[in-house]
């Protein structure tokens, strides 16, 4: 192999691998033969250095909080999005016009959800705000790009839905939510393959623009060298993170346990749900996730007050 | 997991190749066990050993692990090559591996026997 292809090899393993081992790596690889199975090899082993990492580099008890709070918020916007969707457009928003418990439950989600809002925009936009400053004043790029990747991914996946929209002849978005199931699509809408097609897509995005984000952010908070939250500010935040989801995740129990009661085949219908699943599965995913979240911000507050006790 | 073995031509010629070990921490402490060696004498005295031919990928991701654990550890290099030994950490680990799974082998082909 020569030395070029050697050195990119090696340079796709994380940095820390690389201050240790490129060197060395590289002069080994160059004795090797140049063929698919090495480089698959050498693919699938960085792949693998790159996940220990994400979970090997220790944060200090306030950076682990920040983290937990980011993971939180992805956790509980795809799992309101999932709800959102499911609902929206189908039958169950009528049974709530008739039944006041289900339009109880329903405003607890929103409660839930306007609390969550509150909180990012209180802490979440501030402290990524005051990161990317001081990455900047210190011209810390490594910082500055991994605290671009989550609004670049946001970014993509809407220019994708627009996008998707268009091809689709500007009736349809191409949501995971409205490909198929026990209705009659529009006229309008374009045909049911092509409906699977951009909706994969569009999951596809989705769940790389999560994945990416959360790696980033997680990597910026590690490389950041701005630390100047309050310690008080950062225990109420998480507090009321972990109450904002714990609500949402309420509200949602609440809700599929009265609409089983008052109108089950809706609720069991193809309807709505994610990639023509029931309601219900689209709404058991929703609520699993919010109760992931919910344990993930009980997580960062200890963290936060661990911090503070130490 | 992401272990990649890759096999000799020369290697049997059952696709299966049940009787083919790979673990790659375990192989690469075992051909330290008699002494230092750099990465491709690891890598061709596993294959005489086991009859697997590590790719370069796993195996740096098995020396990275294993000096993680402090269980080998570099010497300074020769000529391009950077050997490594076991540790007395990884002596102890890799003979109480071994004894267990000598043990192990010891009563599953007992077990055969008595079918």
């Amino acid at each position: 192999m020569n030395a070029r292809r050697a050195r990119r090899l090696a340079g796709l393993y994380p940095q820390e691998w690389r201050t240790r081992y490129s060197e060395e790596f590289q002069l080994f690889l160059e004795d090797h033969p140049s063929d698919v199975r090495t480089i698959l090899d050498v693919l699938g082993s960085a792949t693998r250095e790159h996940a220990l990492s994400f979970w090997r580099l220790k944060m200090d008890r306030r950076r682990t909080c920040l983290a937990l709070m980011f993971y939180t918020c992805m956790i509980a916007i795809v799992a309101g999005v999932n709800f959102y969707w499911t609902v929206d457009g189908t039958s169950l928003v009528a049974a709530m016009k008739i039944h006041p418990s289900l339009f109880t439950s329903w405003n607890l989600v929103r409660i839930g959800a306007a609390l969550f809002a509150a909180v990012i925009a209180a802490v979440g936009i501030p402290v990524s705000w005051a990161m990317a400053r001081t990455a900047l004043a210190a011209r810390r790029w490594d910082v500055i790009h991994r605290l671009a990747v989550p609004p670049c991914a946001g970014l993509v996946v809407l220019v994708w839905l627009v996008v998707g929209a268009r091809i689709a002849g500007g009736h349809w978005v191409p949501t995971p939510w409205d490909v198929a199931g026990n209705w009659i699509a529009p006229a309008d809408w374009p045909p049911l393959s092509i409906r699977w097609t951009l909706g994969l897509v569009s999951f596809v995005l989705m769940t790389i623009g999560i994945i990416v984000s959360v790696v980033s952010f997680r990597q910026a908070i590690i490389r950041s060298d701005w630390l100047s939250l309050r310690r008080i500010w950062l225990n109420v935040s998480a507090m009321l993170l972990a109450v904002s989801v714990g609500v949402m995740a309420l509200g949602v129990l609440m809700w599929g346990w009265f609409i089983e009661r008052y109108t089950v085949s809706d609720f069991h219908a193809r309807n709505g749900g994610f990639f023509s699943s029931t309601n219900f599965a689209s709404w058991i995913g929703s609520l699993v996730l919010l109760l992931a979240a919910t344990a993930t911000a009980v997580s960062g507050t200890r963290s936060a007050f661990r911090a503070e006790a130490e | 997991m992401f272990y990649y073995v890759t096999r000799s031509k020369h290697d049997v010629d059952d696709d299966h190749d049940p009787g083919r070990y790979s673990d790659p921490p375990l192989l690469v402490l075992t051909s330290l066990a008699d002494g230092p060696k750099h990465g491709h004498a690891m890598l061709e005295d596993i294959f005489r050993m086991s009859g697997t031919r590590l790719g370069p990928g796993t195996l740096y991701g098995a020396i990275a692990r294993l000096e993680r654990e402090r269980l080998i550890e570099p010497l300074p290099a020769e000529e391009r090559r950077q050997p490594y030994r076991l540790t007395p950490g990884g002596v102890r680990v890799l003979r109480a591996k071994l004894t267990t799974l000598s043990g192990f082998v010891r009563v599953g082909l007992k077990k055969l026997e008595a079918r």
